[in-house]
């Protein structure tokens, strides 16, 4: 040889047989960059999901309101009032003025639509200490007994609802993902499979060489690594890109919630993406071992 | 070293390719196996190394009953073989260097060892300038050099070549016993496979003769070399 030196290859990567030649190593990394995509936008999703009911549980667990009729008179407002800042555990009572009161009904009817003369319920907001349990059952009827008619909410019933419907989408989410992680083993196999029909004579070559199981599968297991890892990277890529569209358009809409919190800076965000990368390709390498030893014991 | 005792072979329910074959090959001895094309010789060489089992019979290889050996066990076995096969067998997409390594790689030699060997050996056999080409730009003569260089690459014990005078001319053919004799000098046992038994016979080498899947020793054979 003259010249240059020539590029050594690790001896644990170098493929006898010619398995990236194959149509399979071309299209492969794109279905698994589809998969990859798909689970890590569901992980994203759960981590969102969470960070929400999180923030709510810890608003709403610190707020309670208290409706009173509309047609109460002052007295026994104050009478309430006073009674809900004698309880222990709560922090203040604030009684809302009707024009706060139409300012939260703004975005159901609109800026056009006077409030003056609905019979609306007046509104008590009411900071307690989530740290002391109250005895809501007695403040409720001595309330009742104090304003007819008034109601204490405290949220748990719509978080309780809230939390349930999060727990099935967490479940829905989590099913996804298994179900993408079965479709990339299927996909492996089906092309291991593949590649032993295609190189079955090189694969017969090698094991009257001497070639053992072990040292056959290796080489379909290092090809199926290199194509979950480039598949893991794009689907990785793709992924942050969404995250960080989506994260402004949360702000954009003015939701309650943004999107992403802390986006791709988010650490959790981070470990999900390297965990993604790294399972394609793990997924990916250990079902092509197992399929390609299971195989190969039928070969003579 | 190879002993074959009463071994036949069928495919299903064909007729019967050989039939009550029985063969010793002692160690370092060199011997030819004619026979017309279809008389099974290559079926024969299959069996011996572990390529196909026999239907019926013993086959034992370097002292090892083959019918019990686990797969570890013949992959150990067959790593003490090196083979030519007839239509050589190289693997299209690496180059003469990385063809010849194979076997070094496959048993797990140090890269110091393939690089030091495999152009040692190539250049032997007069392929120097042929280290980076690929299978396909060479020409027969030197495709099945490249063959043998792969075979004896890890100093086999048994070296088995099926019809490697086939498609070579009468001084080439000569040309390649000479190495398999050198080789054979060397201490490997040689077995080589050839329907030209004219050519065969210009050997003093031992010869087995099989005809209609049975094997006899050739009057003409001499002693082991």
């Amino acid at each position: 040889m003259t010249g240059a030196r020539r590029l050594r290859v690790p001896q644990q990567f170098r493929l006898d047989l010619p398995l990236r030649r194959d149509a399979s190593a071309r299209f492969l990394p794109w279905i698994i960059a589809l998969m990859v995509y798909l689970a890590a936008m569901g992980g994203m999703g759960l981590i969102w999901l969470r960070d929400t009911i999180g923030r709510w549980d810890a608003s709403l667990a610190s707020a309670l309101t208290l409706q009173v009729p509309t047609d109460t008179d002052q007295p026994r407002l104050d009478m309430a009032l006073a009674t809900l800042r004698q309880t222990k555990g709560v922090l203040s009572a604030q009684l809302l003025q009707p024009d706060e009161t139409a300012k939260l009904l703004r975005p159901w009817l609109g800026n056009y639509v006077s409030v003056a003369n609905l019979p609306l319920p007046r509104l008590v907001d009411i900071k307690i200490d989530p740290h002391v349990t109250i005895d809501y059952v007695t403040l409720r009827s001595h309330l009742a007994s104090i304003a007819p008619g008034a109601s204490l909410d405290n949220n748990q019933s719509w978080l309780g609802s809230v939390r349930d419907f999060a727990l099935r989408v967490e479940g829905v989410i989590t099913a996804g993902v298994v179900a993408v992680t079965i479709l990339i083993m299927a996909i492996i196999i089906f092309t291991a499979r593949i590649g032993l029909a295609i190189h079955g004579s090189v694969i017969e070559l090698l094991h009257l060489l001497g070639a053992q199981d072990a040292y056959i599968a290796r080489q379909f297991q290092v090809h199926a690594l290199w194509l979950g890892l480039r598949g893991g990277v794009i689907g990785v890529f793709a992924a942050a890109a969404t995250l960080m569209i989506l994260g402004p358009a949360g702000h954009m809409l003015a939701l309650s919630v943004p999107i992403a919190p802390y986006g791709i800076f988010d650490w959790r965000v981070g470990v999900l993406l390297i965990f993604a990368f790294a399972a394609a390709g793990g997924v990916a390498m250990m079902t092509a071992r197992v399929t390609v030893l299971r195989q190969l014991t039928r070969m003579p | 070293m190879v002993r074959l005792d009463n071994v036949g072979k069928r495919y299903g329910t064909d007729a019967e390719i050989l039939h009550d074959v029985s063969i010793s090959l002692g160690p370092g001895g060199f011997y030819f196996l004619t026979g017309a094309s279809g008389a099974g010789k290559t079926t024969l060489l299959k069996i011996i190394y572990l390529a196909e089992p026999p239907s019926c019979g013993l086959v034992t290889l370097f002292d090892t009953d083959t019918s019990v050996a686990d797969r570890p066990a013949h992959t150990a076995l067959r790593r003490r073989i090196g083979i030519v096969f007839q239509d050589f067998r190289l693997v299209d997409h690496l180059s003469v260097r990385d063809n010849v390594a194979l076997p070094l790689r496959i048993a797990g030699a140090p890269e110091r060892e393939v690089r030091e060997n495999v152009p040692e050996l190539l250049s032997w056999l007069g392929l120097e300038n042929k280290l980076d080409a690929h299978p396909a730009t060479l020409s027969g003569g030197e495709q099945q050099r490249v063959a043998i260089a792969r075979a004896i690459v890890r100093r086999p014990d048994l070296l088995i070549a099926d019809e490697p005078t086939g498609n070579v001319d009468d001084d080439i053919a000569m040309l390649l016993v000479r190495v398999f004799e050198r080789i054979n000098k060397l201490g490997t046992t040689v077995l080589i496979a050839t329907h030209d038994v004219a050519f065969a016979r210009q050997f003093t080498h031992r010869r087995y003769h099989l005809e209609r899947g049975s094997l006899a020793l050739a009057v003409d054979g001499a002693a082991d070399a």
